[in-house]
């Protein structure tokens, strides 16, 4: 029995010190510990439910592409690595500071730090600059529209002929001077979007999503298959030069990552539950989110708020929208809490333009829900016109919300009927002026940067009606509108721009083009290994690779 | 029962003798009336029971259970369950989505559209087979080659992504063809595709079966006494088509509704918000973990309604002319060696 027991007790304690040298391990590699309190190190294995449009930082024009490339791009300046508002501050990247504005808001003059290097060991010159906006205007971006007002980019475009005049720069002493053709208030914020970071001058014009060009942020991208998976690993010129060059940027935790597109939702959310991953970039899915809240918010989830605006636009050039009185009577019909309710709480209602979060917005509401109101508006209105088409994507539940609306229109009196597209092509439907019976539809907005023109010029102003790739589907037109886009688009962004957008807001919410619902949020969500503490939602970037850490 | 007896019965008495035989059938096709029924009755509950209507909304109203009132959608977008008769028939299978429409009511709607397209599909793809395949039949020659290519075109077609491709680009724009002209939303869309789509499938054996008539000596009889192609087409050989037409209808009927409800599944046959059991599904998959219910209501109803019309088909074939089968794969084997089509016997789709 005394050797059985003897036994037994070095059986117990192989096991415990089995277990504890187990417990050592995790999903992270490296011990070493830092960062955060947490673990430095280690391998961060993420999910995206599809892969972005573009893994190269010239093309890339979505949430998915951005948030993949903001840790691996730095443009000449960024946006601060922190959540909510704080994140919506411009900061220097690869400039040493934010731009001299000079010659009535025309000039804008940057000096590149020193020392910095590219992943591949190429040095930053001041002259990719110039290179990295030709390369985008020749590669047909779709951000070349916020570059254009450039001295020459347009003849650039048109042309393709370089160099474009309006960029000058001195490699030995860092300096890049831009002139502008007219002011744009909204410059400096378009300087801190992937579009034009700096570029080595060797690189390919053409797409280069299978094999993305060296970065000088603190990761690099090191194998790319498009629509399926890519991987990062730090980059060796961080350390060496860029970390000593950028100190106020971070360096990240994890080691490397490797990023999996999966293509349903509720596999990625099990997934997550059950640690196979440990974080999905989008979302779970709205008959999940519940679920998922419930059990894991304030440790594995957080709600994060976005700066969108998701609204039903009705074409005012046509009838029976035309009539300001029966698109005020269709604001009055729509009840944001029943859209809340439909996007399963991941919409905060509103009832304007400016979504809260963004410079110059200011809670109101116009019309707070009245259907009785309504009815008696259009009944007063007599339209001439009461056949009307109601658009919207098949994306849940943007479909359910374009249901939604034809059932409100319907209730107001309207013959309606409800087109259904495949959100693949849907924009590009709705936005071709040769499209029949582009009544009313779904549509959302999210900024490009914390900028309030962002979600007034491209939607909102009259130029803006394009015979396709339109983006003001309202088609609103208004002279004095206009007028006050393009003024308050030339100045710099101050106390008395913000309160001019905040009356611009409530002038246009008047003619009532949109019938605005409400603001999306998002969530992250991590699994029970990583720090959901440290990780960073910025509302332009989203997730920042280099805020994940493991416990 | 003697011979002399059977004979004063007449053909289609002793059908029906036979028919009341196959006890599954008689059943099945209680099954199927009572399916009907239930459909029809649709507006009765809808106006006094669930008290709303198929698309009508509750996504922000609420419904007193038991004395307590309760959200029909939850601010989360939790959609009531069954609530059966708790709620004085409201909401019986709870609610269909996130907009909080009475899936009963919609249950019952949609299998009016079901059943309408099936049923209104396999009228469409049944005369139109009877016509090509007698013509086709009848005449031989060019007229037959014409008609037996094209129908084998269509036939060698991917007949369910080719009808998902048309019918979505209906959906979208509609249909303009001359002075047919069908909005994007219309039930005709997706009753024409498939109709179109399922001709082949009865015009192949009838045409087999018009080669194999009208070497017949009643035909040729009849055009002997002067009867014209026309004449001999209708009057002649199409009644003895009859029992092969309406086993093949039949049988449409439940390959209709299953290919609307996969076109419906995939967004390219009936259009929200307009309800079908295919469609439903649809909504119901949204939310099967917290609502199965909402997608195995319908599914179950198309279950249902498709095995007992493949019942009630498969006994009346067999009530109707219990040498069939032998006189279908003689048609067939006739058609093979005639060297105008290739073996093998027709299956639906």
């Amino acid at each position: 029995m005394k050797k059985l027991g003897a036994v037994f007790a070095v059986l117990v304690l192989a096991a415990v010190a089995a277990v504890g040298l187990a417990s050592c391990g995790s999903s992270s590699d490296d011990t070493s510990g830092g960062g955060g309190g947490g673990q430095k190190g280690g391998t961060l294995n993420g999910t995206y439910a599809s892969f972005p449009d573009y893994m190269d930082p010239a093309l890339s024009y979505t949430a998915e592409g951005w948030t993949a490339m903001a840790d691996v791009y730095t443009p000449l300046l960024t946006y601060k690595h922190a959540n909510g508002e704080e994140g919506s501050e411009v900061i220097p990247g690869l400039a040493k500071e934010l731009p001299k504005i000079s010659n009535g808001g025309k000039t804008y003059t940057l000096f590149l730090r020193p020392g910095l290097k590219y992943s591949d060991g190429t040095a930053v010159k001041a002259s990719d600059f110039p290179f990295a906006v030709e390369r985008m205007i020749e590669l047909n971006s779709g951000g070349s529209p916020f570059y254009l007002s450039i001295e020459g980019a347009e003849k650039f475009a048109e042309t393709k002929q370089g160099p474009i005049p309006g960029i000058k720069t001195d490699d030995k002493t860092g300096e890049i001077v831009i002139n502008l053709e007219k002011p744009r208030g909204t410059f400096t914020n378009e300087l801190g979007l992937m579009f034009v970071a700096p570029l080595p001058q060797d690189t390919p014009i053409e797409d280069l999503s299978a094999d993305p060009p060296p970065g000088t942020g603190p990761y690099m991208i090191t194998k790319s298959q498009p629509g399926k998976a890519w991987e990062y690993e730090r980059n060796p010129y961080w350390a060496k030069a860029n970390g000593k060059a950028m100190p106020d940027l971070p360096e990240g935790v994890v080691d490397s990552a490797t990023m999996t597109v999966i293509r349903n939702p509720e596999t990625q959310v099990d997934d997550i539950e059950q640690g196979t991953y440990d974080w999905m970039q989008n979302p779970p899915p709205s008959s999940r989110y519940a679920e998922v809240k419930e059990n894991f918010e304030g440790t594995q989830f957080r709600v994060e708020p976005t700066i969108s605006t998701y609204y039903f636009w009705m074409n005012s050039q046509e009838a029976p929208f035309d009539d300001v009185k029966v698109r005020q009577a269709v604001n009055y019909a729509i009840d944001a809490k029943a859209l809340e309710r439909i996007y399963a709480g991941q919409i905060a209602g509103t009832h304007q333009i400016l979504p809260p979060g963004m410079p110059g917005y200011e809670q109101f509401d116009l019309y707070p829900t009245d259907k009785a109101k309504a009815k008696e508006m259009i009944k007063e209105a007599n339209p001439s016109d009461m056949d009307i088409t109601v658009w919207t994507d098949t994306e849940s539940p943007n479909n359910e919300a374009g249901e939604y609306l034809n059932e409100v229109l319907k209730e107001l009196g309207f013959n309606t009927t409800l087109k259904i597209l495949n959100a693949d092509n849907y924009f590009t439907v709705i936005g071709n002026a040769t499209t029949p019976n582009l009544d009313a539809g779904w549509s959302d907005w999210f900024q490009d940067y914390p900028h309030p023109n962002d979600f007034f010029q491209p939607l909102l102003a009259g130029e803006s009606i394009l015979p396709t790739n339109n983006g003001n589907f309202a088609k609103f037109d208004d002279p004095a509108v206009n007028k006050k886009i393009t003024e308050l688009g030339e100045e710099q962004l101050g106390p008395e721009q913000e309160d001019a957008y905040k009356e611009l807001d409530e002038e246009i919410m008047e003619q009532a083009p949109w019938a605005p619902y409400g603001t999306r949020t998002l969530s992250t969500f991590v699994a029970d290994s990583i720090d959901l503490e440290s990780v960073i939602f910025n509302p332009t970037f989203g997730h920042y690779l280099s805020s994940f850490e493991f416990k | 029962m003697s011979e002399e007896a059977n004979a004063e019965r007449g053909p289609w008495a002793l059908a029906l003798r036979r028919f009341l035989r196959n006890r599954l059938a008689v059943a099945f096709l209680g099954v199927f009336i009572l399916i009907v029924v239930f459909v029809l009755a649709a507006p009765l509950w809808a106006d006094h029971v669930a008290h709303t209507g198929p698309n009508q909304e509750h996504t922000v109203d609420t419904v007193t259970v038991d004395g307590e009132k309760k959200d029909v959608v939850t601010p989360e977008g939790k959609p009531i369950g069954p609530q059966w008769f708790n709620a004085g028939g409201e909401f019986f299978l709870g609610a269909d989505s996130r907009l909080g429409r009475d899936e009963m009511v919609r249950l019952m709607y949609g299998g009016r559209t079901s059943l309408l397209v099936g049923i209104s599909a396999a009228v469409i793809a049944t005369l139109l087979a009877v016509v090509l395949g007698l013509m086709a039949g009848y005449f031989g020659g060019w007229v037959d080659s014409v008609i037996a290519r094209t129908l084998d075109t269509i036939w060698s077609l991917p007949v369910f992504l080719i009808g998902l491709s048309v019918g979505i680009a209906l959906a979208v724009g509609g249909l303009k063809l001359g002075p047919l002209e069908l909005s994007s939303g219309s039930l005709w869309n997706p009753i024409l595709i498939i109709s179109i789509f399922t001709v082949p499938y009865i015009a192949r054996p009838i045409r087999g079966e018009v080669l194999s008539f009208s070497k017949k000596e009643f035909v040729e009889a009849a055009i002997a006494q002067g009867a014209g192609p026309l004449r001999v087409m209708f009057t002649e050989i199409l009644p003895n088509l009859a029992s092969t037409i309406i086993v093949f209808f039949t049988l449409m009927i439940a390959n209709s509704m299953l290919f609307e409800a996969g076109l419906s599944f995939l967004g390219a046959g009936v259009q929200p918000p307009n309800s079908s059991w295919g469609t439903m599904i649809t909504v119901g998959v949204d939310l099967l973990r917290i609502q199965p219910l909402l997608a195995i209501a319908p599914g179950f109803m198309i279950m249902l309604t498709v095995l007992a019309l493949n019942i009630v088909g498969d006994a009346l074939r067999d009530a109707l002319d219990p040498r069939g089968k032998a006189r279908m794969d003689a048609a067939l084997q006739f058609e093979a060696q005639s060297g105008t089509v290739s073996e093998g016997k027709p299956a639906l789709p």
